[in-house]
């Protein structure tokens, strides 16, 4: 296989056909997943997936065709069907597609690791998530526990019909665990750690290490003895403090979301919906309070959304959302920023070959504040504080949510008190935001991945990062 | 696309390579026609074709799995090889009996030439036909018109040998404008020529005229009238924490310990069959063990879960042919759910309710309490107020906070009407379903 002879196939294929701007991508997505549960080995899975998409403009609408033959026959048959089909889109369109200019790039990039995963034996894997179970098992009550680690690696190849040529390896590791404790049909609770779906990263397996595993499974596993025998929130309008992890699903669905330029433009009405925040609150919504400070950074290392370049070939780049609470500025790919007369914020990102990019979050960070978590609890005389995401749903235009945490503590008179069992709460997005009056500092801040982000027609499954720090909002409606 | 012959015959040599004692490949492969609309203008339109050969093998009491998309046979080998190596890496399970010995099914094939032949051209007929509809009361559409071809092979060292493939085509659809009016509708079908493009855009369309100054209600236990959508939305949940047999066995699901027992009202049934003249489902599962039909609640009294070989074992039966790839370790889950449906017609549903609401569908439903069957989720596309027998207005969306068991429970009407309703993988045949003391509350948007 000669990507550089694919490539310039499918390009010059495409634009002899008479599409206007046409690119090829490559993927090959190399994965394992190993998990223990209950002490034992469970699953344990490599996969390798490999395919080329060919995606062009041509009479102002859209193709796209892919396939796992990665022959020089295939490539052009793969131009052929993209233009046939966008010729086809064009009979239907009564506007044509509009790009943001982008400059060509031609240049690479490498996710940075110390310990490439894929060289450490299943042996040595096994062992330390066998390690990491006992520390949960080490309670009598426990009565299940899991954990896992995964891990994948992306070589991508990106050329384009503007001169872009470009090549990334994206290494992405996770780990997780959870333990449980069930004593009836309905007394029963579950604690996971770092957070409900594992943690994810731009990062070789020295993750493992950096996660803290060692002190916080025996932490969730008293948690989790403690919180079968704990009562239901009492619902009532409170004060509340969300740990990080609770903060970056709140940044993804009720900012990340509510801010993709293309489902703001309707791409998403038909599935996740449309958003509340258009363009005309461009620069006069007021979103959040003074202090919230929100970046789109896919260049920011370390994240699950951090890339050299996103699948249209637009270099990464910090990209200001919300600053001091103001509306400023949206995730967008080059249709929907050339609608707008923007430029691309760089989050044209497809799930595997098999998908034509989509606006997708790219790391989003809510800057660190000033304050310690005992300052945020300090402040409160009657509320909650709530850890690790357990349930959300949010309304199809992103204004209104109810979310709920798997483990709450009542704060009474600016100290925790007795835990509570799977605290709910919910509200409308811009209130919730205005209502936030201090943020953990930069010691408490942490970039979390989301590995299962869904999206699109076809659906895709996104990686997405939000950097959050503890919060605290005022008088939120609590509930179980 | 590769065919079976090939399929089978690189399947069969590289099983003959293998040093495991039992072997398994399956083949999970998809050919994908999708045209996605935004405001009446074909946003992304696409043809996609992937196939995914997942190994199992059994060393002793030792399992592996490895997958790939490469289908040649060096290719495949491998996939074996990986297996075997991460096998070797795993502890014995016990458990764990052997791979089934399957016999091979005279499935009819599933792969109606009207969708098989269904083309971006066609696809985009539907489109230029829904616009027209749309354009005449100055809405705009959004949604997919999809046709997926499928096949899946299955083949193992103790002469298992099946393969399957399907067809189906979806068109989802909602009208709408930038006033806040939408309107959905749905249609599916293995025999995309039935699906009847132009009833689905004037349904969402009706409904999205309709959808005109919203009034506010607020939370309240309420007589709801469901579309097939939302009925099969609450009905994959409950599916989902209920209905297979992993969590049956680990004692973690509303239907463990229950068979039996009464858990839901008299007049809701649902069993799964793959066999249903509308489903034409796969008729074997991912271990290539023939699926069987299986009751799961009949007149409200829980009678059974769907199973994969190994939960079979656990359980002292034999598998009702659920089990998924090998890759997943999720609890099996039917595939294809048929609810019984009542004798009223529509119009006389409507007819009945006093106060109440008609809910298209709902958005976003998670989970609250799997073991209360409790879920979240809000309104969407067209709620509606009913006031003495008539659907009179539009109204603010609500979110549901309600156990399902309790709903189904709650049942007074069903309608003769059953439709077909997919979602994650699951297609479901449904009928409306008129339910009281649905628990609604207000949104605080």
């Amino acid at each position: 296989m000669n990507l550089d002879k694919l490539a310039d196939i499918a390009v010059t294929e495409a634009k002899r056909l008479g599409a206007s701007y046409a690119d090829f991508r490559f993927e090959e997505i190399r994965s394992e997943n190993v998990e223990v549960s209950d002490g034992q080995p469970g699953l344990i899975d490599r996969n390798l997936s490999a395919g080329l998409a060919v995606r062009v403009l041509a009479d102002g609408a859209w193709g796209f065709a892919a396939t796992n033959d990665l022959s020089e026959e295939s490539s052009r048959k793969v131009a052929t069907e993209a233009v046939q089909i966008a010729r086809t889109s064009a009979k239907v369109n009564t506007a044509k597609v509009k790009l943001a200019p982008v400059k060509s790039s031609k240049g690479n990039h490498k996710t940075p690791f110390e310990v490439d995963p894929f060289s450490v034996s299943l042996t040595e894997k096994i062992d330390l998530l066998k390690s990491y179970d006992a520390l949960m098992r080490r309670l009598p009550d426990i009565n299940s526990s899991s954990c896992f680690m995964n891990f994948r690696r992306t070589i991508k190849r990106f050329v384009s019909s503007n001169g872009s040529d470009i090549a990334q390896e994206l290494l992405h590791s996770g780990a997780g665990a959870s333990c449980g404790v069930v004593k009836s049909r309905h007394e029963r609770a579950e604690r996971s750690f770092p957070t409900s779906s594992g943690q994810y990263m731009s990062k070789g397996y020295e993750l493992l290490r950096e996660l803290g595993f060692e002190d916080g499974l025996p932490r969730i596993a008293e948690q989790a003895v403690a919180l079968v025998a704990a009562n239901e929130t009492t619902p009532g309008t409170l004060d509340i403090v969300l740990s990080g992890d609770q903060v970056s699903l709140q940044i993804h669905e009720s900012i990340g979301h509510a801010l993709e330029l293309d489902r703001v433009f309707g791409s998403e009405r038909n599935f996740s919906g449309t958003s509340f925040a258009t363009p005309e609150n461009l620069k006069t919504l007021k979103y959040g309070s003074s202090i919230i400070n929100v970046v789109s950074d896919p260049s920011y290392a370390g994240g699950l959304a951090t890339w050299g370049y996103d699948d249209e070939g637009v270099i990464a780049r910090p990209v200001d959302l919300i600053r001091e609470g103001l509306l400023v500025g949206y995730l967008s790919n080059r249709e929907s920023s050339g609608r707008l007369g923007i430029d691309s914020s760089g989050a044209a990102i497809a799930e595997g070959w098999q998908n034509p990019p989509i606006v997708r979050m790219a790391n989003l960070i809510l800057q660190p504040g000033a304050s310690t978590f005992d300052d945020l609890i300090a402040g409160i005389d009657d509320g909650i504080y709530m850890e690790t995401p357990d349930s959300w749903s949010i309304d199809d235009k992103r204004e209104s949510f109810k979310l709920g945490s798997e483990v709450g503590w009542e704060i009474k008179s600016g100290k925790l008190g007795a835990m509570v069992k799977a605290p709910r709460y919910s509200g409308s997005t811009v209130s919730f935001w205005n209502s936030c009056d201090a943020i953990g500092d930069k010691s408490l801040w942490r970039l979390w991945g989301t590995p299962n982000c869904g999206k699109g027609q076809p659906g895709q499954n996104a990686r997405t990062a939000q950097g959050a720090s503890p919060c605290r909002f005022r008088q939120v409606k609590v509930g179980s | 696309m590769v065919s079976k012959d090939q399929t089978l015959s690189v399947f069969h040599e590289a099983i003959k390579s293998s040093t495991a004692d039992q072997t398994e490949l399956v083949l999970d492969g998809e050919t994908i026609g999708l045209t996605h609309i935004a405001e009446s203008q074909i946003q992304q339109n696409l043809s996609t074709e992937d196939a995914v050969i997942i190994a199992r093998t059994v060393t002793g009491k030792r399992i592996g799995v490895a997958s790939t998309n490469r289908l040649d046979l060096d290719s495949v080998k491998k996939a074996i090889s990986d297996s075997v190596d991460i096998g070797s890496f795993r502890e014995s399970d016990e458990a764990f009996g052997s791979l089934p010995v399957a016999a091979g099914t005279e499935s009819p094939s599933a792969l109606i030439e009207s969708t098989a032949s269904f083309s971006s051209t066609d696809r985009a007929n539907a489109i230029w036909q829904i616009n027209k509809i749309a354009d005449r009361s100055r809405l705009k559409t959004s949604g997919y018109f999809k046709t997926t071809l499928s096949r899946v092979a299955v083949v193992n060292s103790l002469g298992t040998e099946q393969y399957f493939e399907g067809a189906a085509g979806e068109l989802s659809l909602t009208a709408a404008n930038e006033s806040g009016a939408s309107g959905f509708a749905i249609g599916y079908d293995r025999d995309v020529s039935r699906i009847n493009v132009g009833a689905i855009a004037e349904s969402a369309v009706d409904k999205a005229v309709r959808t005109v100054d919203p009034v506010s209600l607020p939370s309240g236990a309420y007589t709801v009238l469901l579309e097939p959508p939302a009925v099969g939305q609450l009905l994959l949940f409950l599916s989902f924490m209920g209905f297979g047999s992993s969590t049956f066995v680990q004692n973690r699901s509303f239907m463990a310990g229950k068979l039996g027992e009464k858990i839901a009202g008299d007049n809701f049934s649902v069993y799964d069959d793959a066999y249903d003249p509308q489903m034409m489902g796969m008729p074997f599962d991912y271990e290539g063990v023939v699926r069987r039909r299986v009751e799961l609640v009949t007149n409200g009294i829980a009678m059974g879960v769907v199973s994969n070989s190994q939960d079979a074992a656990a359980m002292g039966a034999e598998s009702t042919g659920h089990a998924h790839v090998a890759t997943k370790s999720f609890t099996p889950y039917p595939r294809n759910l048929v609810m019984a449906g009542g004798q009223a017609g529509i119009e006389e549903m409507i007819r009945s309710v006093e106060r109440g609401l008609y809910i298209t569908h709902f958005w976003y439903v998670n989970y609250l309490n799997p073991m209360k069957t409790m879920v979240t989720g809000t309104t969407r596309d067209g709620t509606f107020l009913i006031e003495g027998g008539k659907v009179t207005s539009a109204v603010v969306n609500l979110r549901m906070q309600q156990s399902i068991l309790e709903a189904f429970s709650n049942i007074r009407m069903l309608s003769k009407q059953r439709v077909l309703y997919p979602q994650y993988s699951v297609v479901m045949l449904v009928p409306y379903a008129l339910i009281d003391n649905f628990n609604l509350t207000e949104e605080t948007s």
